[in-house]
C-alpha cells in the first residue's frame, strides 16, 4: 500500500495550552501499533485542506499520543477547528528522532517558543526512564507568561530531579519568573557536561550552542531539532532540503556541526 | 535479440501494441514536438520534445488516493497505474529516468511512481537528431541508450534496427512476427555510421561538463545570478531530472489527494506556516538547485543529475549563461 495514505485517527481530548496552541489527544486504531520515538513527527491531514509535520509532543513510555498545534496556517487552522470525535489523517512516524543510544546521561534540553512542542516528548521520557539518565535541565522560554506551553507538568519534573529554568520575553505584575533569552537561564541552572537537545528558533538555537560550548560542550553533543516545509515526510519532495540531507528522514535532528552553516 | 523493422512498419506496430497498452509516442501538437497518447498520428522524430516523458511518470497531476467520507469515517482508493509504452524516449531522458528510479527508490520506495514505473514499457531510440542545445556527450548521458530500455531502435535506411534490453523487448520481436525481419550484418554496420555521425553532430562542450561545471559554481556570483534569473521556474518543468512535487487536497466532503509538480526556485517552496524561509533569496535558490544537479544527485545515486539535453537553456528567457555562470547582464 502506497506510503501516501493515512491513518485515520479520532481527536479524543482536546486543551487549550495558550491562546493559540492547544493540545490534542489522538486515539490511533489498535491495529496500527503505533510507535515512535522523542524527536519523530507526523504528517496530519485534515481532508479538503492538506496535510502538514507536527512533531509528537507525548513521550512513548505513554499511552495518550499527543500532538501541540499552533494556530500558523490553513491546516493547522483545520486542526484547530475540529473538535473531539472529528477524524483526522495521520501519517508516520517520520524521522530519526533524538539519537538517545548515542546521546550522554547528562543531558541539557533548551526550548524556544513552540519549538519546545518536541522537546516535552524527550523530557517526559526522562521522567519516565529517570534512573537511565544522569543530570538533567530544562530550560524554557517562551515570549509572555501566556505563551508558555505545559504549565501543569513543571512541578512533576522538578520532583523527578529535572532543574527546571522558565523564562519570558515580556513580563508583567503577574509574572513572577525570569524574564529574559533562554541562554540567560543556562548560567542558572544545575549544568553538567553532557548532551543537549534545542530545539527553537535559529537565533536561539546558536545563542545556547555558543553558550554551551563556552560550558564545554561538545559540537557534536549538541543535537537541533530542525523545523522545515514538508510535504512527503519521505525524502522525496524536497521541499525540506537542508544541502544534501532531508529534514524528514535524516532529521528533523541534527548534531550542531551538521547545520551550523544553515542556522 | 536483435531484428529489422522496415519503416513503413512502425504504425502498424504502433497501433498493435495500442490494442492492449496506452501508446505515447512524440507527435506534433501546434507545431511543437510533445509527447501525447497516440492514435495514429504521424510520428515527430526530427528533433527531442521540450517537455519530457517524465509526465508519465510523475504526472503534473497525480492522484494518489480518493478519500470518501460516510458517518465522520473515512475510506481510501489508490488509483492503480495503466499499462504504457512509451516511443520515442531518448538517451538523455532515459538517464534522467535512471536517476529518478534511485532517487524514488530511496527507502522508502516511492508507491506512486514505481506503480506507473512497472507499468510502463520503455521503447527508447538513439539519437540520430540532437538538437542545438544539446551536450550529452559532454555529461556523458548520449547519444547511445546505454541502458533501462525494453526496447532500443535505431533509425537506419528504410527502417528502424531494433534490439531488446529486458523480457518485455523480446515478447514485442516475438509476437510480431509479421512486422520484424531478421537482422542483417549490414544494418549493424549502418548503426554505427548513424551513430558516429549523430557523435560527430553534438557540438563538443567541455565547459557543460559536470567537473567544469562546478569549477563554475565556486566561482559564481549567486547574488547577481539571483537577479538575473526572473523566478519563472521554467528550466526546472522542462528538466527531466527535477522532481519536487507539492501535495494538496481537492475535495471536501470527498475528494481526491493530488501531487503536483513543484519547483525549488519560487520563493514559497520552502516557506514555513510561521514565515519563516531557510532560503530567502532567488541566488540561494539558485544555488540549492546546482549543488542539487551537481552535487547531491550524483553523491547519492552515483548518476547524473544533469543529462545534458540542453531543455533549460532552450527555456530560459533571461538567457543565462548556465553552464558559465557568469552574470550577463
Amino acid at each position: 500500500m502506497s506510503q501516501y495514505i493515512p491513518v485515520p485517527v479520532e481527536i479524543v481530548d482536546i486543551d487549550i495550552e495558550s491562546p493559540n496552541t492547544y493540545l490534542i489527544t489522538l486515539e490511533v486504531p489498535e491495529e496500527v501499533h503505533f510507535s515512535y520515538k522523542p524527536g519523530q513527527f507526523v504528517m496530519v491531514s485534515v481532508f479538503g485542506l492538506g496535510e502538514c509535520p507536527i512533531s509528537i509532543t507525548s513521550s512513548p513510555t505513554r499511552k495518550a499520543l499527543q500532538l501541540c498545534i499552533r494556530r500558523a496556517g490553513r491546516i493547522t487552522n483545520g486542526i484547530m477547528d475540529s473538535r473531539v470525535g472529528d477524524v483526522l489523517g495521520m501519517r508516520g512516524p517520520f524521522g530519526n528522532g533524538f539519537p538517545l543510544e548515542q546521546m550522554q546521561k547528562n543531558i541539557l534540553i533548551a526550548g524556544g517558543g513552540s519549538g519546545f512542542a518536541t522537546l516535552r516528548s524527550l523530557v517526559n521520557y526522562i521522567v519516565d526512564r529517570r534512573s537511565a539518565f544522569g543530570d538533567v535541565a530544562v530550560a524554557y522560554g517562551a515570549r509572555t507568561a501566556r505563551d508558555l506551553y505545559f504549565m501543569q507538568e513543571y512541578e512533576g519534573w522538578q520532583k523527578a530531579g529535572i532543574d527546571v529554568g522558565i523564562t519570558v520575553d515580556i513580563g508583567d505584575e503577574s509574572w513572577k519568573g525570569n524574564v529574559g533569552l533562554v541562554t540567560g537561564l543556562l548560567d542558572k541552572l544545575r549544568l553538567s557536561k553532557g548532551s543537549a537537545a534545542i530545539c527553537g528558533p535559529p537565533i536561539m538555537i546558536n545563542s545556547v550552542a555558543d553558550k554551551l560550548m563556552e560550558k564545554g560542550f561538545a559540537r557534536c553533543d549538541i543535537y537541533v531539532s530542525m523545523e522545515r516545509h514538508m510535504k512527503c515526510g519521505v525524502g522525496k519532495c524536497e521541499h525540506c532540503m537542508i544541502g544534501p540531507h532531508h529534514a524528514c528522514q535524516d532529521g528533523p535532528v541534527f548534531s550542531y556541526d551538521k547545520v551550523k552553516s544553515v542556522l | 535479440m536483435r531484428a529489422f523493422l522496415p519503416g513503413d512498419r512502425l504504425k502498424s506496430l504502433l497501433t498493435a501494441l495500442g490494442t492492449h497498452m496506452d501508446v505515447v509516442a512524440p507527435q506534433l501538437v501546434e507545431g511543437a514536438v510533445v509527447f501525447a497518447s497516440w492514435k495514429g498520428q504521424e510520428i515527430a522524430l526530427q528533433e527531442n520534445s521540450l517537455l519530457p516523458p517524465l509526465e508519465f511518470l510523475l504526472p503534473q497531476r497525480d492522484v494518489l488516493f480518493r478519500y470518501t467520507q460516510d458517518s465522520g469515517r473515512y475510506s481510501f482508493v489508490e488509483p492503480s497505474a495503466k499499462f504504457r509504452l512509451i516511443f520515442g524516449i531518448r538517451s538523455c531522458d532515459l538517464c534522467a529516468v535512471a536517476a529518478l528510479d534511485k532517487i524514488f527508490g530511496s527507502a522508502p520506495a516511492d508507491h506512486p511512481y514505481f506503480d506507473k514505473r512497472r507499468s510502463t514499457v520503455l521503447v527508447a531510440l538513439n539519437c540520430t537528431r540532437p538538437g542545438e542545445n544539446c551536450f550529452c556527450s559532454s555529461s556523458g548521458s548520449g547519444p547511445e541508450c546505454q541502458d533501462l530500455f525494453d526496447l532500443l531502435l535505431t533509425e537506419i535506411r528504410d527502417g528502424y534496427l531494433a534490439e531488446t534490453g529486458s523480457p518485455a523487448g523480446i515478447m514485442i520481436l516475438k509476437e510480431h512476427p509479421d512486422l520484424f525481419l531478421d537482422a542483417q550484418e549490414s544494418h549493424l554496420a549502418e548503426k554505427r555510421d548513424v551513430l558516429r555521425n549523430a557523435n560527430s553532430a553534438l557540438p563538443v562542450r567541455e565547459e557543460r561538463s559536470a567537473a567544469n561545471v562546478r569549477v563554475a559554481m565556486e566561482k559564481a556570483d549567486w547574488d547577481a545570478l539571483g537577479l538575473q534569473c526572473l523566478n519563472c521556474g521554467s528550466c526546472t518543468f522542462v528538466c527531466p531530472v527535477c522532481h519536487c512535487f507539492s501535495i494538496f487536497d481537492a475535495g471536501v466532503p470527498d475528494g481526491e489527494r493530488l501531487r503536483c509538480r513543484d519547483t525549488c526556485l519560487l520563493s514559497g517552496f520552502s516557506r514555513m506556516a510561521g514565515g519563516a524561509n531557510p532560503r530567502i533569496s532567488q541566488g540561494e535558490r539558485l544555488h540549492n538547485w546546482y549543488l542539487d544537479k551537481f552535487e547531491y544527485i550524483p553523491q547519492k545515486t552515483g548518476l547524473a543529475g544533469c543529462v545534458g539535453c540542453g531543455r533549460c537553456s532552450r527555456v530560459c528567457l533571461a538567457q543565462m549563461d548556465r553552464w558559465s555562470l557568469e552574470v550577463g547582464r
